[in-house]
């Protein structure tokens, strides 16, 4: 639930903001053309409340939580490279003036292990797994 | 007497803003307002300058559209930037803050690395400018003008530079990034609302 209640607000922040904001937050991390920033920056956070409502509800929760794994290794990734490339960049992971540092990345991974540990769980015990259990 | 104090009031109000428009571009009226916080010693500055802020200026500050205002933030982890702040404040004082940002901005490597902030400066001047910029840098007025933009970012929790603001219509965004034609397509979208 916790992680459900994390991704529902992470969408909430963004799509409080004007998603063009939210493009430029992607596009400084340097890794994707302009393109798909813009792309991603619209898509995205309606991505992350889909996935939040599912883990809240619980349905589907096998692939919901391995989706929300997939999500948040990927976002840890490209933290990761910023701050070891020593770039002053926005994390954008709940709005913006959030700027990637220590801080940042130790709350990534703990959602990262978090959501690792509740695919797994999920799918040890398949579809009679509960979202409130974790 | 009302006109006496209501003279002097607008007086003091002008001296204030004096400094802040002495380092801007485009008009004050203009429906967007920019602010710039930035570090002459920091890369990402440069970037920034070097590939927004110019274009900016010339696509919508020029054209009445947006008025851009560059505020100094130099951060204490950077020993010269103070100094290069101080400078090119003293620089707007004689007309040429624009010339002596960008000289400060293309030869950062060179004065962040030997500490020659008054050489880069100068080679830009003409030795009138330059005297008096010199003479203008030892003046307390220009640290704490300096002084004044820092603690105005830190009030606005500035914690990274460069910082963009943007205020339409009392509404502010932080600008993330510096991505030009993102950011050409927000205001396009905010002048078209």
């Amino acid at each position: 639930m916790a992680l459900a209640i994390v991704f529902i607000y992470a969408a909430y922040m963004k799509l409080r903001e004007p998603w063009l904001l939210f493009a430029m937050s992607i596009d400084a991390y340097q890794i994707l053309p302009e393109w798909a920033a813009l792309t991603l920056g619209r898509i995205l956070p309606w991505l992350e409340l889909a996935l939040g409502l599912l883990l809240a509800t619980g349905f589907g929760l096998r692939y919901s939580a391995a989706s929300a794994s997939i999500m948040l290794a990927g976002f840890f990734a490209v933290m990761v490279r910023a701050y070891v490339m020593g770039m002053k960049i926005d994390c954008a992971c709940f709005g913006l003036g959030d700027v990637i540092g220590p801080r940042t990345l130790v709350r990534d991974g703990v959602l990262l292990v978090l959501s690792v540990g509740l695919t797994v769980l999920a799918l040890r015990k398949g579809r009679g797994f509960e979202a409130s259990q974790v | 007497m009302r006109k006496i104090v209501a003279g002097f009031v607008l007086s003091l109000a002008a001296l204030g803003a004096w400094g802040a428009e002495m380092r801007s571009r485009g008009v004050s009226t203009a429906p967007i307002l920019i602010d710039v916080y930035s570090d002459f010693q920091c890369p990402a500055c440069k970037v920034l300058h070097e590939n927004t802020l110019g274009q900016l200026a010339y696509d919508y500050a020029d054209k009445g559209k947006v008025y851009l205002v560059h505020h100094e933030f130099p951060l204490p982890m950077h020993t010269h930037a103070m100094e290069a702040a101080c400078y090119a404040c003293a620089a707007s004082r004689v007309g040429k803050y624009q010339q002596v940002s960008d000289v400060l901005f293309h030869s950062q490597e060179i004065w962040a690395a030997n500490g020659k902030v008054d050489e880069t400066v100068c080679s830009i001047l003409t030795p009138a400018e330059a005297k008096k910029v010199r003479a203008l840098v030892k003046d307390p007025a220009i640290a704490a003008e300096v002084q004044k933009d820092i603690q105005a970012g830190k009030t606005a929790q500035i914690n990274q530079t460069p910082t963009m603001i943007l205020t339409y219509r009392g509404k502010q965004y932080r600008i993330p990034g510096g991505n030009y034609d993102i950011l050409r397509r927000f205001i396009d979208q905010l002048l078209a609302n």
